[in-house]
Parts: structure tokens; C-alpha cells; sequence
């Protein structure tokens, strides 16, 4: 049958049983990271590196305590330790001082991501991802840091516009996302979508003939449920089929913004006309 | 892939969107303010490669391959402001540029001509005097070498005072 045909309102609520009932975690994880951004981001950022650390230490303590008494297995503790990493580089990015310590905390971000990405068997977006922002968007951003950045630290480099009323807004933000997230039946189990079928045909149709019909005959119902999505040749040809218009636009967008960087970077006094 | 394996995902998604909502909105500097839209566009991507595993299939990861296109082009324009406009004032501050908001400009009377006051040429003095750095100096310039140097004070001497002056 056909997987669309369900209605997903009758499907069995798969409920989240280690969040089910375990609202308080959310409400202290969420508490604990909006008072550790409070006390980080005070006026004139970090005022003693030993704070940063306590507070960074004591978010990944609650964040372990609020995990580990799920039992687990090696690749949760992995990806979880990658979670950890992130939120760290994150947290070592919105604090420092220095511009370029922030850019090696992004860094920390982007790669732990990656990790996670990895992890989720997304095998090419972990890898472009690691190309394009470890690689190409930190020594792109290091770059213009070099050009622009005084030797000494500046004054816009320490002070903070209104830090107390953006830690009230992220935590608020981050409360509704893990409200939503922890309401059991809110995220669907929707399986395999089926309204962009060329990809699952089979390959190799001369030209001229007609498209198969039926893309449900190239994977048996068993199949279907076991699907991961962890081939990049899926993915590939999923891209160019399926979504082929879509990424035309996307390297033409590329194009545009190549051209409109090279526009804008240029000197104007020593234009030749 | 179980549902509570995703609802960490996607909590892992949401902590780092905040963090970058928190850069975004706090810091001053243009370049760390760009950074922190990447950090949240990456947890944008998480979130979206879990629901790709999730749901089962490739639509999440073409969504973060759209996601990565349009990171890369607003690096690429982001950066070329960024030069651009620290070529014009010399500084990252992004408040700096608060004036292109329009909002904080004190209301203009009509008919005055504003920009009046930066219309006024001053007159160039032509150097005079003597140049300090000329070598020979005439003798009769030169500070006697048998006076000691504290005496050679820039008020008993009035050349080397005017020639101070001049800078």
C-alpha cells in the first residue's frame, strides 16, 4: 500500500518516552542555559576566563546529567558528545573576546555539526559542509579579520548591545522549541514520500521511451521500511531528477553572488574609467 | 531511528540557533555578526538532516544543500560589504552605520542648505622658517655643543621654538 494513504492522524502516536513526562529536565536545561548567557554575556563580555569555563562546564554537566540516565548505546554517546562539543564551540564563540578565538569556536561548531551530520549517515552534507564552512567560510572570514582588524582589541569588540534582553529572547525561543519538540505525536512518523518518484525509478531509459509508470514496483513494502537515506547517490539522484530546477537555481544564484562579490569589492578610487 | 533520537536532534538544532540568535543580537562587530547567522544556519541543517533520517528520505538533505548554496553566497556578498565598507570608515562597528536607518536623524530645516558649514576653504600657509632636518645647518643655527643639554630648553631658543610650532 501506499504510504500516503495513511492518514497520519491515525497512525499510533509514537510517544517519546524518555522526554514523556520529563518537562522539568527542559524547563532546568533551558533555565540553565539562559542564566550561564546571562552571566557570560555581562557588560564588556568575559570579565575572567574561569567564569566562562564554570559556566560552559556547568551547562555540559546538566546536559550529561540530563542524558545519561537514558541508557545508551556507543553511537548516542558519541553523537551526544559531539552535541556537547557544539554547544561548547558555540558557547566559546558568543563569549570570547578576540574575534579570531570566536572564529575557532565557530570552527568548533561547524566540525562538531559535521560530526552529528555524519553521524545521521548524511554522508555529502557533512563533507560539503565541512568544506564549505571549515574551509572556505572561516579562512574567507579570517581573511577580511586580518584586514580589518586593528592590532589591539576595540571597543566594538568587547561591548555588547543589550545582552540581557537577547538572552531573555534566545532562552524564550529555546523554551518554545523544546516545548514543541517534547510534545509526544508532534513530530509525525511520515515514512518514505512518494510524490517525487523519478528518483526511485529505474535507470537507464533510452530516449524516447516512456518514463515507468509506477515507481513503487522498484522497492518491495519491506524495503520501504527499512529505507535510510544514506547513499549519496541517492542523494544525487534525487537531486537531479526530482529536484533538478531547484539546484539550477541554486548555482545560478552562486553566479549572481559571485559576480555581485566582485562588484562590490572593488575599489572605486582606483577604477580606471 | 527513534522519535527520541530525533527530539535530541532537533533540541541540538534549536540550542544552536539560540546561541547564534544571542551572537546575532549582542555583538557589534559586522564580521562576528555573520559568523553567528552561520552558527544558525548550521543548527537550520541539523534540524533539517534529521528529519531527512527521520522521515526516510532525501528531501531534508537537498533542503541543507540549499541551505549550504545560500550560506556560501551570503558569505561571499557579506564579505565584499564588509570590505567595502571598512574601506569608508575605517571600522567594524556595525552601529557605526546607524544612520542608514534614517530613523535618528534630527529633522532637517527646509530650505537651509545643510552641508554649508563643510563648504569653507582655510588658506594654506606657505612653509617658512627653517627645516631642522636640513642637513648642513648654518653655524650660526647650531645649538653650541659645550652647553650642556638640559639648558637647550625649546623656550631659550626661539627658532627651534617656531620651528616646533610649525610642526
Amino acid at each position: 500500500m501506499n504510504p500516503l494513504s495513511i492518514d497520519p492522524k491515525n497512525l499510533p502516536l509514537v510517544n517519546g518516552e524518555q522526554f514523556q513526562g520529563n518537562l522539568s529536565q527542559i524547563l532546568l536545561l533551558v533555565i540553565l542555559l539562559g542564566t550561564a548567557a546571562y552571566l557570560l554575556l555581562q557588560h564588556g563580555l568575559v570579565k575572567s576566563k574561569m567564569m566562562a569555563w564554570a559556566g560552559g562546564g556547568l551547562f555540559a554537566f546538566a546536559a550529561l546529567m540530563a542524558f545519561m540516565s537514558i541508557p545508551m548505546q556507543v553511537e548516542s554517546v558519541v553523537r551526544i558528545c559531539f552535541s556537547i562539543l557544539a554547544v561548547a564551540g558555540g558557547v566559546a564563540f558568543i563569549t570570547a573576546r578576540e574575534p579570531v578565538h570566536a572564529a575557532l569556536g565557530f570552527a568548533t561548531t561547524v566540525l562538531s555539526a559535521c560530526g552529528v551530520m555524519f553521524m545521521q549517515s548524511a554522508y555529502f552534507i557533512a563533507a560539503a559542509t565541512m568544506i564549505v564552512y571549515a574551509g572556505a567560510t572561516i579562512i574567507i572570514f579570517l581573511f577580511v579579520l586580518m584586514f580589518a582588524q586593528k592590532s589591539n582589541l576595540q571597543w566594538y569588540d568587547v561591548q555588547l548591545i543589550r545582552p540581557v534582553i537577547a538572552a531573555a529572547v534566545a532562552t524564550s525561543l529555546l523554551f518554545a522549541i523544546a516545548w514543541s519538540v517534547s510534545e509526544p505525536g508532534e513530530i509525525l512518523p511520515i515514512k518514505l514520500d512518494l510524490t517525487r518518484p523519478y528518483s526511485l525509478a529505474a535507470p537507464g531509459i533510452a530516449p524516447g521511451q516512456a518514463l515507468p509508470p509506477v515507481p513503487e514496483s522498484t522497492m518491495s513494502q519491506a524495503q520501504l521500511s527499512e529505507f535510510v537515506p544514506a547513499k549519496t547517490s541517492g542523494l544525487g539522484r534525487s537531486m537531479f531528477t526530482d529536484y533538478l530546477l531547484a539546484i539550477e537555481l541554486a548555482g545560478t544564484v552562486l553566479l549572481v553572488a559571485t559576480i555581485g562579490a566582485i562588484v562590490l569589492a572593488q575599489n572605486p578610487e582606483r577604477d580606471p574609467s | 531511528m527513534n522519535h527520541s533520537e530525533v527530539q535530541n536532534l532537533l533540541l541540538l538544532g534549536g540550542i544552536l540557533f539560540a546561541i547564534g540568535l544571542i551572537g546575532f543580537l549582542t555583538r557589534r562587530s559586522i564580521i562576528l555578526m555573520f559568523l553567528s547567522l552561520e552558527t544558525m544556519l548550521s543548527g537550520v541543517s541539523i534540524n533539517l538532516i534529521a528529519f531527512s533520517r527521520f522521515h526516510q528520505n532525501y528531501q531534508g538533505q537537498i533542503l541543507s544543500v540549499m541551505v549550504l548554496t545560500i550560506a556560501a553566497c551570503e558569505a561571499a556578498i557579506a564579505l565584499a560589504m564588509v570590505v567595502s565598507l571598512y574601506r569608508r570608515k575605517a571600522t567594524l562597528d556595525v552601529q557605526a552605520w546607524d544612520e542608514l536607518s534614517e530613523t535618528i536623524l534630527p529633522k532637517e530645516p527646509e530650505g537651509d542648505y545643510i552641508g554649508m558649514e563643510h563648504l569653507e576653504t582655510y588658506p594654506k600657509l606657505s612653509p617658512a622658517g627653517l627645516d631642522p632636518r636640513d642637513q648642513p645647518m648654518p653655524s650660526s643655527f647650531q645649538a653650541n655643543p659645550n652647553q650642556p643639554t638640559s639648558e637647550l630648553d625649546h623656550k631659550t631658543s626661539p627658532i627651534v621654538s617656531e620651528v616646533n610650532k610649525r610642526g
